[in-house]
């Protein structure tokens, strides 16, 4: 059994002023000292960071930053999944007793160079053997399923941008969240075209950000427990997808959880909207809608409090609180556990006992599902 | 006449051109520049072809290529040697011969290069062509000219340098569109036009780009290919010259007695510009989507430097069933789209841009 | 970018030039680019096919946000593209965006798809645009 005993976070933004190690350590050192002290493992969540401040064999360097000179150390890649990975690798390392505290540290930088720049740097989170070479960007995809899902279920333009719009009323409340305030929906509208019909307001903003969680088998003192942590890789691109509308790699990940779980609650969703279009194909895909319905349950409140939904994106999702892209399901695993254990500094789930993170790379090239749950 | 002559053993089995959508009207460019109208008046233009940002010679030669290959119906395999007449290579050093010739799978038992003679680097690959398939040495061969012509910005070359290419799938004379009777090159070393090594725009002598260069080597091919064959002008159903604006070669008919109806139908300078080694195989082309069989046809490049190349065809029975499999040169004329001298600059990168 | 190197921009080369994909000898299903196992059956046995170079268009963005060196032909339109075989997503060119539909009836093209700066490789490969 591995329990989460510490979860700390920082601020997301243009941090123009901290390397990839000061992110690290100003997360981590919001944690009590105790707790990371006799840390067995250092795992370390990072993607965007190699291109833009390259160091390999980061998690070394990190540990040595932190003062923890003694303790093992790695790193974990896996584009936008790196997080939720890491964190499978600390729950299995305390799980096998081959550690019995391990921690997760999710950094990534974004911000050290011009905006297209970075987004050619994440352009490479797609297959690099098909749309990188052609320099196709995340956001043309997102355009291309947003367009065919609009095409296909006959949505409007305007339902979709109830999405955006609750996710920045979310991110008002949260203090780490980057953007802080409120749109409406047809301001979505209105904002920048990127990759039409995706406008600036549909995708996620450019900032860093760092993440910790301390993993122990212990569950003194625990803020949650790390129940289940499951995943599938998928199509590389949504051309050989046989329906690009749905995430296969995301329904056999949750199915596999589901076949070893009873699910039969789940209060709280931390989901991986880099895209309005991503949140509305994962919510089906985790059948919280019917296909085609959920952006209308989303304009109708359903994911919201006082929705009848289980409460998603309570943080203000990647759109607004933002996705330092390998540390983002960190942050979304820290979000959680606080929501379960009552600390979330933002929007709070009132009473909420279990929660999931869905974290996805690309389209679905890679989705991972972290399940949570109270301790007794 | 003749009968042994190697060219009677040679025949064009596939035409294909390619001229890029975009256009300038002469008008554009004279207003950017602050010229009077007299000056493209005077050259006979109206507007001009522009290569789009995502291409370049190479890429226009694939596009005349896989239409020639249409035309001809073979094998790209069976295809012995690669020629790519070029001034606007996209690499000075690197063949371009071998993309096309790639792409289009005829690689890699073949021979592949890329000639350089100003405009008339592709017609030294047809001569070439000739004489490795008469001796039996390929089977076929295909010749590209194809260049995005640069001019000084500013400079009257403005107004007519364009872009296009033009491919010929040459053969064996049997089974072939049209027939080669005989070839006449004319060569010296005279420096009317040229780039310098590094130099982004060519250079010009202007007026001595005319009777010296233009005027002395078309003339003196033609007159040695219709005295070796014995052949007049009125010999000809058509009369195809290098066009490097909409005058010369009416004028250059003109000084060797041919109508300018025999030379009308070959002319597309007016209207897309100077292709440069594109310019006169895309007259040809144009000719050959409309020749009867039994017409006879001269074709004159001529290149800057300086030479020229006189060629008589004889149009076949077999031309009108490879005519209708690619698009004609009336095609893409008539498909275009007016740009400004603004779209012009940014397509072409005349415009210094530093990129992230 | 490593997309840019000599070697790799060489050895994509064919499947950039010439649309070739592979069939899947056992559930014979096609897939492009080529893989080393079949994406549906995982398949090794795997034969190289010339696929199509005429499709429809199943969806489309027009890209705003493009990479430097894509200014010149911004707004860029990717199309997602249907060869019946199998799909494709390709840049759409010589078309403006109101002349692209779903549904429009699209074919290859060979033109410049990147370059390494001014001094590096030139990369080619096919684009799509309206059937000529």
């Amino acid at each position: 059994m591995a329990y989460i005993t510490g979860a700390s976070m920082i601020n997301i933004d243009r941090h123009y002023d901290k390397s990839i190690r000061r992110l690290a350590s100003d997360a981590v050192f919001k944690l009590d000292s105790s707790s990371v002290e006799n840390v067995d493992y250092v795992i370390v969540a990072s993607s965007i960071s190699y291109l833009q401040e390259p160091q390999l064999d980061l998690a070394s360097y990190i540990a040595s930053a932190l003062g923890l000179r003694n303790a093992r150390a790695f790193n974990v890649e896996a584009g936008e999944v790196s997080g939720a990975t890491a964190v499978l690798m600390a729950k299995s390392l305390v799980d096998s007793r081959l550690a019995s505290k391990v921690l997760v540290v999710g950094v990534d930088k974004l911000s050290n160079y011009p905006s297209a720049v970075t987004y050619k740097h994440i352009s490479l989170l797609n297959d690099s053997e098909s749309e990188s070479l052609y320099s196709i960007g995340l956001g043309g995809i997102a355009g291309i399923l947003m367009r065919l899902y609009m095409e296909t279920y006959k949505v409007d333009r305007l339902t979709l941008a109830y999405w955006p719009a609750l996710m920045h009323s979310n991110a008002k409340l949260n203090p780490y969240a980057m953007l802080r305030f409120t749109i409406t929906p047809e301001k979505v509208l209105d904002a920048m075209p990127i990759a039409d019909p995706i406008t600036l307001l549909d995708t996620f903003p450019i900032g860093d950000g760092a993440a910790a969680l301390v993993v122990e088998s212990k569950p003194r003192d625990a803020l949650a427990e790390i129940v289940a942590v499951e995943s599938a890789v998928g199509y590389p691109s949504i051309t050989l997808s046989p329906d690009p509308l749905r995430i296969d790699s995301l329904e056999l990940a949750y199915s596999r959880l589901t076949e070893k779980l009873d699910l039969k609650r789940i209060d709280v969703i931390e989901l991986h909207d880099s895209y309005t279009i991503s949140a509305i194909l994962q919510l089906e895909s985790l059948r919280l809608a019917e296909r085609g319905k959920a952006a209308e349950a989303v304009a109708n409140g359903y994911f919201t409090v006082n929705g009848d939904g289980p409460v998603v994106n309570p943080s203000g999702g990647l759109k607004a609180r933002g996705h330092p892209i390998g540390a983002t399901s960190v942050y979304q695993v820290a979000e959680v556990a606080s929501q379960i254990a009552g600390i979330f500094p933002g929007l709070k789930v009132p009473d909420a006992k279990s929660g999931l993170v869905v974290s996805v790379n690309g389209f679905g090239s890679n989705s991972y599902v972290v399940y949570l749950r109270g301790v007794e | 006449m003749c009968a042994a002559r190697p060219e009677s053993s040679v025949g064009i089995r596939g035409w294909g051109v390619y001229i890029p959508r975009f256009r300038i009207s002469m008008v554009e460019i004279a207003r950017e520049w602050g010229w009077s109208d007299y000056q493209w008046k005077a050259l006979g233009m109206v507007e001009r072809s522009v290569a789009g940002p995502d291409e370049d010679s190479t890429t226009m030669g694939v596009e005349a290529s896989i239409n020639a290959l249409k035309r001809a119906n073979i094998n790209p395999s069976d295809i012995g040697a690669v020629f790519f007449g070029s001034e606007s290579k996209p690499y000075a050093v690197k063949p371009s011969a071998t993309i096309i010739a790639e792409v289009l799978g005829i690689t890699p038992l073949t021979m592949a290069s890329d000639l350089e003679f100003a405009c008339r680097a592709a017609s030294e690959g047809l001569r070439a062509s000739i004489g490795l398939i008469a001796s039996g040495m390929v089977k076929y061969a295909l010749v590209v000219g194809s260049d995005t012509s640069q001019a000084n910005p500013g400079d009257v070359l403005e107004f007519t340098a364009s872009s296009g290419a033009a491919t010929l799938i040459l053969g064996g004379s049997s089974g072939s569109a049209a027939y080669f009777e005989g070839s006449f090159s004319y060569i010296t070393d005279t420096p009317d036009f040229w780039r310098r090594e590094g130099s982004p725009y060519p250079r010009h002598g202007e007026g001595f780009t005319g009777e010296p260069a233009y005027f002395k080597h078309i003339v003196e091919a033609v007159r040695g290919l219709m005295d070796s064959l014995g052949l007049k002008p009125s010999d000809f159903n058509y009369a195809v010259f290098h066009q490097p604006n909409g005058r010369f070669p009416l004028k250059v008919g003109e000084m060797l007695g041919f109508k300018a109806e025999q030379i009308k139908l070959g002319l597309v300078t007016p209207i897309i510009g100077n292709t440069y080694n594109g310019s006169a195989l895309i007259g040809l082309a144009r000719v050959l989507d409309y020749a009867k069989p039994g017409e006879r046809i001269l074709v004159a490049p001529f290149g800057s430097g300086a030479g020229s190349d006189a060629y008589s065809l004889i149009v076949t029975d077999s031309i009108d069933e490879s005519r209708e499999r690619a698009p004609t040169v009336d095609y893409y004329i008539k498909n275009k789209v007016m740009i400004t001298y603004s779209q012009y600059s940014k397509f072409r990168r005349l415009l210094r841009v530093i990129r992230e | 970018m490593l997309s840019k190197s000599p070697p790799v921009v060489w050895r994509s080369r064919i499947y950039r030039y010439r649309l070739i994909g592979c069939k899947c000898k056992n559930c014979g299903r096609v897939h492009y680019p080529p893989a080393s196992a079949c994406p549906y059956c995982s398949s090794r046995d795997l034969e190289e096919v010339e696929l199509p170079r005429v499709g429809k268009v199943l969806s489309y963005s027009i890209v705003y946000a493009v990479d430097s060196d894509a200014r010149e032909r911004s707004p860029v339109i990717l199309g997602l593209i249907d060869l019946g075989v199998t799909r494709i997503i390709a840049e759409i060119t010589d078309a403006n965006p109101e002349d692209i539909k779903i549904g429009s009836q699209l074919e290859a093209v060979f033109r410049r798809i990147g370059e390494d700066g001014e001094t590096g490789v030139i990369i080619y490969g096919l684009k799509f645009r309206p059937v000529i």
